[in-house]
C-alpha cells in the first residue's frame, strides 16, 4: 500500500532522513520505533509531503505521492495524526471532527464515522461544543486521533500518539487504538517511544536510528532480538 | 441647558454608532487578512480606496445610475464593488502575496515578515500613485439625495430632545451591519470558512486535513479587501475621496484590529466600532482637529490595560 524507497530527507543541507525504504502492506499494523532524533517525525513529515526528499521514491497504493502537493495526499486516504496533537485550538470539537472530514471520502461517511468515533471516545461526545484548546492533553489526543479517523483513511499514520501524556492516558490511548484496529481492520502505521507496547501490538517493525534502517521484521523477530531487547525493552 | 447638553451626547453617539458600523467593516476585512494569514498588508487602505473608484465609475460612467437611479443606484454599484475587488485581491495574491507568505516563507529571512512589509509598502505606493495617474486629484463624492436629507428621531423628553440622523449615513450602517452578519455566518458554519478557521489555527496540521492552505490564504485575502471595498463605497457615498485617502484609513484600521484582538475577526468589528465612537463623542470635549489625537489616546490606554484587545486570548493550552 505505501511504499517508501530510498527516501532522503532533511530540513537543509543536513539530510535527517538518509536513505530510508519502508513498506505498508493494506490491513498491516507497522511500527517505528528509535531514539529522539532517529528522523521518525521527519519520516511521517515527508510522507505527508511537509518535507521534500531529496532522492528517493515513495508511493501510495502506486501513485506517485512525490508528484502531488502535500494537501492532495490527505485526499488519497492517508490520515496523518501528527506529533504534539496540534488541533486546531480556537475551534470546537465537533469542528475539528468535520475538518478531518475535509476529504469527499470523509463527507460521504460523515455519519457512520461520527458514530463510531463517539463511541469509542466518548469524551468527545461530551465536549463537542467545546474549543478545543481548552482540553486536557489527553482529551486532545483524541481529538487528534478522532480527526484522523473521520476521514475514512484507507492508512491511518499515528506519530506518538502517547508523547507528553500521563502514563495512565498514554496506556489509556494505547488501548483505543487497538480497540479500533481491532473493530476496523484499519491499516496504520505507528511511530513510537514507547516500544514495548508498539510492538506487542504490530505486525512488522522497523527500528529506526540517525535516520537509517538498522533493524526490521516481525514483531517476534523484533522482541526476540537482543539489541532491541537492551536498548529498548530494558531486558 | 440640560436639554442641550443630552441632545448633543446623543447626537455624538448617534453619529458614532453610524461611523463605526463602517469602520467595523473595514477593519474586518482587514482582520480576516491578518487573522488567517497573520500578514501585515499595508496596502489595504488603498484597496478601499480601489473599492471607493469602483463604486464611483460602475455608478457614474459605467451607467449604473442610467439604469437604476440615484438613489438604488449607488448601493448596487457599492455591492457590485466587492466581487470586483475580490478578483482583484485574488489576482495580487496569486502574483505577488503568495510568494513571500504561506508555505512559500519556510525558505525566507524573518519567515518572511521582511519581504511581506516592503512588498505591500511597495503595493501601497503603486496604488496610491497610479491612482492620482489615473484618477487625477480631484476630490471625487457618490452623491445620493440621501447625503442631504435626515430622519428625526424624537422628540423625547417632552419637546426638547430630538436627534438627526442622516439618511444615507444610517443606510450605509445597515448595509455595513448587514455585509458583517452574512461573513459571519459564512465563517462560523459554512464548511468554507472553517477550513479558513483552520488553516490560520495551524496551516501544518490543516494540511495534513486536506485543506490547500495558501489557496485558503489566497481566499481569505481576496475576502478580506472585497469587504473593505464595499466599506470604502459606503463611506464614499458620505465623504469625498481622493487617491491617498488610503493612508487615512489604514492607521484607523489596523487600531481597530488590534483594539479587537489580533486575529478576532468578531473583535475586529467591535474595535472599528469603539473607533468610531471614540472619535465622534470626542467632538463633545475637543475640537474636531483632534478627533484622532483622541483615538490614539483611547487606543493607547486600552492596550496598556488590555494588550490582548477585546476579543485576544491571553494564552491557549497546547
Amino acid at each position: 500500500m505505501l511504499r517508501l524507497e530510498g527516501v532522503v530527507a532533511g530540513y537543509s543541507a543536513v539530510p535527517v532522513l538518509r536513505g530510508v525504504s519502508l513498506a505498508v502492506d493494506a490491513g498491516q499494523f507497522v511500527a517505528v520505533v528509535g531514539p529522539n532524533g532517529a528522523g521518525k517525525t521527519t519520516l511521517f513529515k515527508t510522507i505527508s509531503g511537509i518535507v521534500r526528499p531529496s532522492e528517493g521514491r515513495i508511493t501510495f497504493e502506486g501513485t506517485d505521492l512525490l508528484a502531488l502537493p502535500a494537501a492532495r495526499r490527505a485526499h488519497l486516504g492517508i490520515a496523518h495524526v501528527p506529533e504534539g496533537r496540534q488541533v486546531f485550538p480556537s475551534l470546537t470539537v465537533l469542528e475539528n471532527l468535520e475538518m478531518g472530514a475535509f476529504t469527499a471520502a470523509g463527507r460521504r461517511d460523515w455519519k457512520r464515522n461520527i458514530e463510531r468515533i463517539f463511541s469509542w471516545l466518548p469524551v468527545l461526545a461530551e465536549r463537542r461544543g467545546q474549543f478545543a484548546g481548552t482540553l486536557s492533553g489527553g482529551e486532545q489526543q483524541m481529538v487528534a486521533i478522532g480527526r484522523g479517523l473521520a476521514s475514512s483513511p484507507k492508512l491511518l499514520m499515528l506519530d506518538e500518539p502517547s508523547m507528553g501524556l500521563a502514563p495512565a492516558i498514554a496506556d489509556f490511548i494505547f488501548d483505543k487504538l487497538i480497540e479500533i484496529r481491532r473493530d476496523t481492520g484499519l491499516t496504520v502505521l505507528l511511530v513510537e517511544q514507547r516500544v514495548a507496547e508498539a510492538l506487542e501490538s504490530s505486525d512488522h517493525g522497523y527500528v529506526l536510528e540517525a535516520g537509517r534502517v538498522v533493524l526490521e521484521g516481525d514483531n517476534r523477530t523484533l522482541r526476540a532480538d537482543d539489541r532491541v531487547r537492551r536498548a529498548y525493552l530494558g531486558m | 441647558m440640560t436639554a442641550q447638553l443630552v441632545e448633543n451626547v446623543l447626537q455624538a453617539l448617534v453619529a458614532g454608532l453610524l461611523a463605526g458600523s463602517i469602520y467595523g467593516l473595514m477593519c474586518v476585512g482587514l482582520g480576516l487578512i491578518f487573522g488567517v494569514m497573520r500578514v501585515i498588508n499595508f496596502a489595504h487602505g488603498d484597496f478601499m480606496m480601489l473599492g471607493m473608484y469602483a463604486a464611483y465609475y460602475l455608478f457614474g460612467a459605467l451607467g449604473i445610475q442610467a439604469v437604476a437611479g440615484s438613489l438604488v443606484g449607488p448601493y448596487i454599484a457599492i455591492l457590485l464593488a466587492g466581487p470586483l475587488l475580490f478578483v482583484f485581491g485574488y489576482a495580487i495574491h496569486k502574483t505577488l502575496i503568495s510568494r513571500v507568505t504561506g508555505t512559500r516563507t519556510a525558505q525566507l529571512d524573518g519567515e518572511g515578515h521582511y519581504a511581506q512589509l516592503i512588498l505591500t509598502l511597495g503595493i501601497a505606493l503603486v496604488l496610491q500613485n497610479g491612482g492620482l495617474i489615473v484618477f487625477g486629484s480631484v476630490l471625487a463624492s457618490i452623491r445620493t439625495p440621501l447625503s442631504s436629507s435626515a430622519w428625526e428621531l424624537g422628540p423625547f423628553w417632552g419637546d426638547f430632545v430630538s436627534v438627526f440622523l442622516n439618511k444615507s449615513r444610517g443606510i450605509a450602517a445597515l448595509f455595513s451591519i448587514a455585509t458583517i452578519v452574512v461573513l459571519a455566518l459564512v465563517i462560523t458554519r459554512s464548511r468554507l470558512g472553517k477550513s479558513l478557521r483552520a488553516a490560520a489555527d495551524n496551516p501544518e496540521a490543516a494540511t495534513y486535513m486536506g485543506i490547500d492552505v495558501d489557496q485558503a490564504h489566497r481566499l481569505a485575502f481576496a475576502l478580506g479587501v472585497g469587504i473593505t471595498a464595499v466599506a470604502g463605497g459606503l463611506l464614499a457615498t458620505n465623504y469625498p475621496f481622493q487617491p491617498y485617502i488610503g493612508l487615512e484609513y489604514v492607521i484607523v484600521m489596523y487600531a481597530g484590529v488590534v483594539l479587537g484582538g489580533m486575529g478576532s475577526i468578531i473583535g475586529a468589528f467591535w474595535g472599528g466600532m469603539t473607533i468610531g465612537l471614540v472619535q465622534q463623542l470626542s467632538t463633545l470635549v475637543l475640537p474636531t482637529q483632534l478627533q484622532n489625537a483622541a483615538i490614539f489616546v483611547v487606543f493607547l490606554l486600552i492596550v496598556f490595560l488590555r494588550p490582548q484587545g477585546f476579543f485576544g486570548r491571553v494564552v491557549e493550552r497546547t
